[in-house]
Formats: structure tokens, C-alpha cells, sequence
């Protein structure tokens, strides 16, 4: 017998383990929060087949359209804050000086808070009464800008969205920072020898030589604002009135406050869906560009 | 084929190691649960106790105490106590409940919280506890039970508390400065409000981003004095009264009566409710409409010179409403309910455990943490502060009218919470009185 394929059955017994623990607690749950997703069920006693009454209720939802909306305010955020930002930044930290690294640390660490610490630092940021930004304004003499950030229907979704992005840059500067140091210095010096400097070496060389790192950022950044959900959960909790429900928080108050719990896992088989369908609309699009 | 031997053994090999690991702690209560039977003597027994008492506050300090005190006086108990902080307490043991392992004893909320687990079939009477103590259970203030006893004449819990959510703290020197009459009725308040205002003074603290905090202390005490109890307990039971009736409309009108003339400082709605408490007794407002529980947190938290000035009356009436003033709106507490599945010696420690931390030394030693109980206590009012003496003595004399959210469904009460906040924000009080309606007939059948 091959050497070859006695590795290879080796591979895969190897990652069998892994692999049963991942079907078992991360593939299966989903198929089962969709089946409990046809029945009308309490959490406690018995449950009640419905069909698919409860994806009818929920697009009749205007909470739920909302919600969705609010998140693809936070998708729209992510995308043309922490990308570009990050990009930005991973550019100017490339050379590894001392003072670069410190910044990079610097952008990296409310990745290492406990996103409750993020939460809670930018809920005092926006108090209304004793908060950093109220004060601050009214030191400026911009009195009449300042407001209750996180009640105020009409900004507090954006409120709510800088400090996601904020958190959340560390990682993706990271990602970019080793994509731009795999650009081998060959390209490099052929680019400076054919006179490409500046933004014409951005957009012509650097630029196309990380495409595959950006678009995985961009993945990246639609799940995760997707999934979003502790950050709010601590600012707002979804409210006031529901004005900042996303589709996480929509599930989980259904779920966990109101007991609605084949309601809950309707709204959850829902977000996969909607991943799904902005991820392949993301890779049809950037396919395309590249 | 020897190969392909060894592959299939190790995959099976694999799902034998899986499945045991999944099945051991089948086999770990199986065990417990036979030795139980025959063995009580020298037999360890072992017993769960979940509740929300996490917190860092006195109330919280003693029922772990008594706790504490229960395991050290029966070494032969083990007991598994599971502190969970207020917030995510619901919702963890909703998800055990779903998963059916819940503890032999764990903390239940009066009213639609503990009906749900009785539905359910999650709960057991402790009725022959009540029989053994009866004095115990005569010392219960009228009414305590009145939200435990699912079967007639079977008790499921006692409460270790009682729920007066409704007390209006107001700071008597902010009053005399800007010389306002503490108010009494709806006229007074809205001379008050508009006084304070003028005066750069918020007039009430509110923390509303938990949206329960308007509905279980503004709104029960509000709505009952324009609607009247009976009128509420046939809406609540969606017989022969609506919540979309004019008059409920009317009092939910005052509600947004005390917002449109800014009663509520800036942004009530993404603060919280202990940083109202702050708020109040820096003296930052002249009132607080808040429960007992803000005795216990101030009692716990501010110096002495902060709680001088503070007094505590009941809201003002309200002219021409159905119901009474002088009215606080409360009722029985939570308090501790027994597993269903709990038998034999478990059942026996698990309600001594109760008996212990809801007894009458229990209740004591909660009333003395500062904390209201629906016990008849002999306080000694050199053991607690003057604020919490006289809240209780305001307590005892007032009546006491329901709480909404112990009333209403689970899905009622968060659609009325969020409408309240929807109110703040603008909202008409029809629409929010559309929605409860539609909530509370949707999930009462």
C-alpha cells in the first residue's frame, strides 16, 4: 500500500475526533433550532406544531424588519469603517518601528477587553447627564449638540455602531498587516523599477496582491456584524422601544424574556439564511471585481 | 484488510468513548438516586439550590447567610447553592427547565413566573411544611399566598419578601429650598414638576433602560388610581374589560402627562436604575418613584448625610379616578419552590432548607437586611435605618394593589414595557394600548 494513502486515512482519523464534536455541537444544534423552529413552543411543557406559522408571523413583524434593517446598518458600518480603516492603518504601522508597534498594541487592545468593559466604558461615554461626550461638548460650547445618544431614536444606532467598529479594528489590521508582508519584495522593486509609486502602486500592485485577504475580511465583517450582540445587549439591551433590536437581541428577547422559544429558533434559523444570502451576494460581487 | 480492520475498530473505539462521555452523568444520578432509597443514616444526601441573591447588597448577604448557617448545621447535606446574578437569573433557569434538570429547590417570582412552572408540572406543594409549622404560617401577612396556592388549600411557596414597588422617595430639602408642597394630588404634582423644572432641579429620577422599571413602579400605582383593581384584574384576565377601554387609555394619557412636561430628566431611557438611585441621592432630583429595593440599595450605598433629607411617602391620588390613592402598589415576593422530581431524604433537606432560609428566623433576619417581608416581624428600630422604618410602617398601612407584570403574561408585560418606553419617545397612548390588548389576548387562552 501507497505510503501516501496510508497517511491520508491517518489524516483522517486523526481529525475524526474534531471533526464528530464539531458536527455534534455546532452542525447539529442549527438543524435543531430549525426543527424547533416549526412548533409553537414554551420552553416548558409541551409544544405544538405550527408549520411554518411562525416565518409568517415573524415577516409580518415590523419589529423584525427593523431589526434586520439595524443590522444592515452595522453590515454598512463595518464595511466602510473597519475595512478601509484597518487597510489605512496596516499601511502607515507596516515597518516595524518601535513606535508602530506600540500603536498597533494600541488598536488592538479594546479587541482584548471583555466586550461587557467596551460596553460599559461607552455607555459613561454616552450618558446623558455625567457622560465624556455630553461634557466634552459643552466644554467646546457645543452645548446645543449634545443629546441622549443611546435614547435618542433618530442617532442611536449609529451611537451604538462606533464603539462595535471600534472594538473590533484590532484583528482585521492584524489580518492586513501579515497580507501586505507575504507581498514578496521581487514586486516590490519591480514596481519601483516600472515607476509605480503612491496611489498607482495602491491601486495596481499592493491592492490586487492582498484582493483575497480583503475579501475575506469583508466576510469577516458581514458575519460578525450579523451575529452581533453583546455590545448592545449591555448598551441598550434593544431598546429603548425596541429602537435598537438587531436580529441577535430580536431572537434572544423573544426567546429567553417572553418564552417564545420555537419563535426564537424561527428568528435564529432566519439569521443563517440571511448570512448565507449576503455571504454568496459578497463573493458573487467581489468575484467579479477580481 | 488487517488495515482496514484496525480503522473500523478505532471509529467505533471512538463513538464508545463518545457515548460514554455523554452518558456518565446519567449514571452518576442513577447511583445517587439508589442509594438514596435505602440509606439515610451516616448517607451523604445531596441537594441543589438555585437563586438570584448574588448580589453584594445586605438582603442578598443574609439569605446567603442563612443559607451558609442551614449547610453548616446538617454536615450530612450536601448542599449545591448556585448564585446567579438578578439579570440572567429567568433566563437560566428557563433553559434548565427546557433541558429538565432543574434544582431540588430554586427561586420563583410571584405571579406569571411561578404559574408558568406549575403549568408545566415543574413544581411540588409544600404544604406539609406549612402543617408542621403553623404558627409559621399564621404570621404570614393577608394575602401572602394568595399568589402560591395553584391547588386549593396546596401551598407551593412561601414568600421571603414583599414586593412594594411603588413608594415615592422624595428629598425633603430640595422641597423646602424651592419652597413646592410635597404633592398629594395630580394638580400638586404638575404645579411640582413645573416648579423644579424652572429651577434647573429634575423633578423625578427615572433609570428606565430595564424597560420593567416604569411599568412596575410608575405605571401599577398610576394606571390603579385612574382604572381602579377590579377594573385591571378583569383586563388582566381578558373578561369583560380590554385594555384598549378609554379608561385605561386616559391612564396611560398620564403617564405621558408626567414625560411631555419633562418630569423625567434627559435620556431616562439608557441609564439604568441604580444610576437613577445615584441620581436622587446626590440630590440631583427632588423625587424618585422607585420599590423597596431602593432602600436596600441606598441603605447599603449612601453616607448618612445623603439619607437625611430623604422621605418616603405614597404617590399622589388622583381626582375624579376610579380607584383609591394612598395606595402602594406590591404584593407577596418571590420566593423558594420544590422540584417536582425531588423524593425520599432529598425532599425531606431540601424543605428543612426552606424552612431555614423562610422561616421565622429567615424572615427576620431579611427584615432586618433592610429588606420589606410579608411576615408580621417585630422590628427593632434601633437595628435598621430610619428611611427603611418608616417605609415599612408606610407599607403596613397603606393597601396594597396589584404589580402589572405580575399579572400579565410574560409576552403583555414586555409589550406593555416596551410601549412605555415608546411613550417617552413620542408614542400615542392608543397604539401602546393596542399592543398590550393584543399581547395579553394572544397569550391568555
Amino acid at each position: 500500500m501507497p505510503a501516501s494513502l496510508r497517511s491520508r486515512s491517518f489524516v483522517i482519523m486523526a481529525l475524526l475526533p474534531a471533526l464528530l464534536i464539531f458536527i455534534l455541537f455546532a452542525i447539529v444544534p442549527i438543524f435543531w433550532s430549525a426543527y424547533y423552529g416549526f412548533f409553537d413552543w414554551k420552553g416548558l411543557g409541551a409544544a405544538k406544531f405550527v408549520g411554518i406559522n411562525n416565518y409568517r408571523l415573524m415577516l409580518e413583524d415590523p419589529i423584525f424588519w427593523r431589526a434586520l434593517k439595524n443590522n444592515l446598518i452595522l453590515v454598512a458600518s463595518a464595511i466602510v469603517g473597519q475595512v478601509p480603516i484597518a487597510l489605512l492603518l496596516s499601511l502607515l504601522l507596516l515597518k516595524n518601528t518601535m513606535f508602530n508597534r506600540l500603536m498597533r498594541s494600541a488598536v488592538f487592545l479594546p479587541m482584548v477587553l471583555s466586550t461587557v468593559v467596551v460596553g460599559l466604558i461607552w455607555g459613561y461615554i454616552y450618558h446623558p447627564q455625567i457622560g465624556l461626550l455630553n461634557q466634552l461638548l459643552e466644554t467646546l460650547g457645543l452645548e446645543s449638540w449634545s443629546r441622549p445618544w443611546l435614547s435618542d431614536p433618530k442617532i442611536n444606532m449609529l451611537a451604538v455602531s462606533i464603539p462595535i467598529n471600534w472594538a473590533n479594528i484590532g484583528p482585521y489590521l492584524i489580518i492586513f498587516i501579515a497580507a501586505l508582508q507575504n507581498i514578496s519584495s521581487e514586486i516590490d522593486d519591480a514596481a519601483k523599477i516600472d515607476g509605480a509609486v503612491g496611489w498607482r502602486k495602491l491601486f495596481s500592485v499592493t491592492l490586487p496582491m492582498i484582493w483575497g485577504t480583503v475579501v475575506v475580511t469583508i466576510v469577516l465583517c458581514i458575519s460578525g456584524s450579523l451575529k452581533a450582540f453583546d455590545h448592545v445587549i449591555v448598551m441598550t439591551g434593544g431598546g429603548p422601544a425596541q429602537s435598537t433590536e438587531l436580529l441577535a437581541t430580536y431572537m434572544y428577547n423573544n426567546t429567553f424574556t417572553v418564552y417564545r422559544y420555537g419563535y426564537g429558533s424561527a428568528v435564529s434559523t432566519m439569521i443563517i439564511i440571511i448570512s448565507a444570502m449576503l455571504i454568496g451576494l459578497n463573493y458573487i460581487l467581489t468575484k467579479r471585481r477580481g | 484488510m488487517k488495515k482496514r480492520l484496525m480503522f473500523i475498530t478505532t471509529i467505533v473505539l471512538m463513538f464508545a468513548l463518545l457515548a460514554s462521555a455523554c452518558s456518565s452523568g446519567g449514571n452518576q444520578s442513577g447511583s445517587k438516586e439508589s442509594g438514596n432509597k435505602d440509606g439515610d443514616t451516616g448517607q451523604k444526601v445531596k441537594i441543589s439550590i438555585w437563586h438570584n441573591f448574588a448580589g453584594d447588597d445586605l438582603r442578598a448577604k443574609a439569605v446567603r447567610g442563612l443559607i451558609d448557617k442551614y449547610k453548616a448545621e446538617h454536615p450530612n447535606v450536601e448542599v449545591d447553592a448556585q448564585a446567579i446574578p438578578v439579570d440572567g437569573y429567568r433566563q437560566r433557569l428557563s433553559t434548565v427547565a427546557a433541558a429538565n434538570e432543574m434544582p431540588d429547590v430554586f427561586f420563583v417570582y410571584a405571579g406569571s413566573h411561578s404559574q408558568e412552572f406549575y403549568d408545566a408540572g415543574k413544581v411540588q406543594p409544600i404544604t406539609e411544611l406549612m402543617d408542621k409549622y403553623p404558627e409559621w404560617k399564621n404570621n404570614f401577612m393577608d394575602g401572602a399566598f394568595d399568589r402560591y396556592e395553584f391547588e386549593k388549600g396546596q401551598i407551593f411557596t412561601a414568600p421571603l419578601g414583599m414586593s412594594a414597588t411603588s413608594f415615592m422617595y422624595y428629598n425633603k430639602d430640595l422641597f423646602e429650598k424651592h419652597s413646592v408642597k410635597v404633592p398629594t394630588t395630580w394638580e400638586e404634582m404638575m404645579i411640582a414638576i413645573k416648579t423644579f423644572n424652572d429651577n434647573k432641579v429634575t423633578p423625578i429620577a427615572l433609570g428606565n433602560k430595564a424597560p420593567w422599571v416604569a411599568q412596575s413602579t410608575i405605571l401599577g400605582s398610576l394606571a390603579d388610581r385612574v382604572t381602579g383593581t377590579e377594573w385591571f384584574l378583569k383586563a388582566a384576565a381578558q373578561d369583560g374589560a380590554s385594555f384598549t377601554d378609554p379608561v385605561f387609555v386616559e391612564a396611560l394619557g398620564k403617564f405621558k402627562e408626567l414625560v411631555d412636561n419633562k418630569a423625567f430628566q434627559d435620556g431616562a431611557n439608557s441609564i439604568d436604575n441604580t444610576q437613577a438611585e445615584q441620581y436622587f441621592i446626590q440630590g440631583n432630583a427632588a423625587m424618585m418613584i422607585s420599590g423597596a429595593w431602593s432602600l436596600t440599595n441606598l441603605a447599603a450605598s449612601a453616607t448618612p448625610e445623603q439619607l437625611a433629607p430623604i422621605e418616603v411617602t405614597t404617590m399622589p391620588g388622583i381626582e375624579g379616578g376610579a380607584g383609591k390613592g394612598n395606595t402602594i402598589s406590591g404584593g407577596a415576593g418571590a420566593g423558594f419552590a420544590l422540584n417536582k422530581n425531588t423524593t425520599g431524604a432529598e425532599k425531606q433537606a431540601a424543605l428543612d432548607l426552606i424552612y431555614a432560609v423562610s422561616g421565622p428566623d429567615g424572615q427576620k433576619a431579611i427584615a432586618e437586611s433592610h429588606s420589606m417581608v410579608m411576615y408580621k416581624v417585630e422590628l427593632d428600630e434601633s437595628k435598621v435605618n430610619p428611611l427603611y422604618f418608616k417605609a415599612f410602617e408606610l407599607a403596613l398601612k397603606s393597601e396594597i394593589t396589584p404589580v402589572y407584570d405580575a399579572y400579565l403574561t410574560a409576552e403583555a408585560g414586555e409589550a406593555i414595557n416596551n410601549g412605555l418606553q415608546e411613550l417617552m419617545m413620542g408614542g400615542k397612548p392608543e397604539d401602546v394600548a393596542k399592543k398590550l390588548q393584543d399581547a395579553q389576548s394572544r397569550s391568555t387562552k
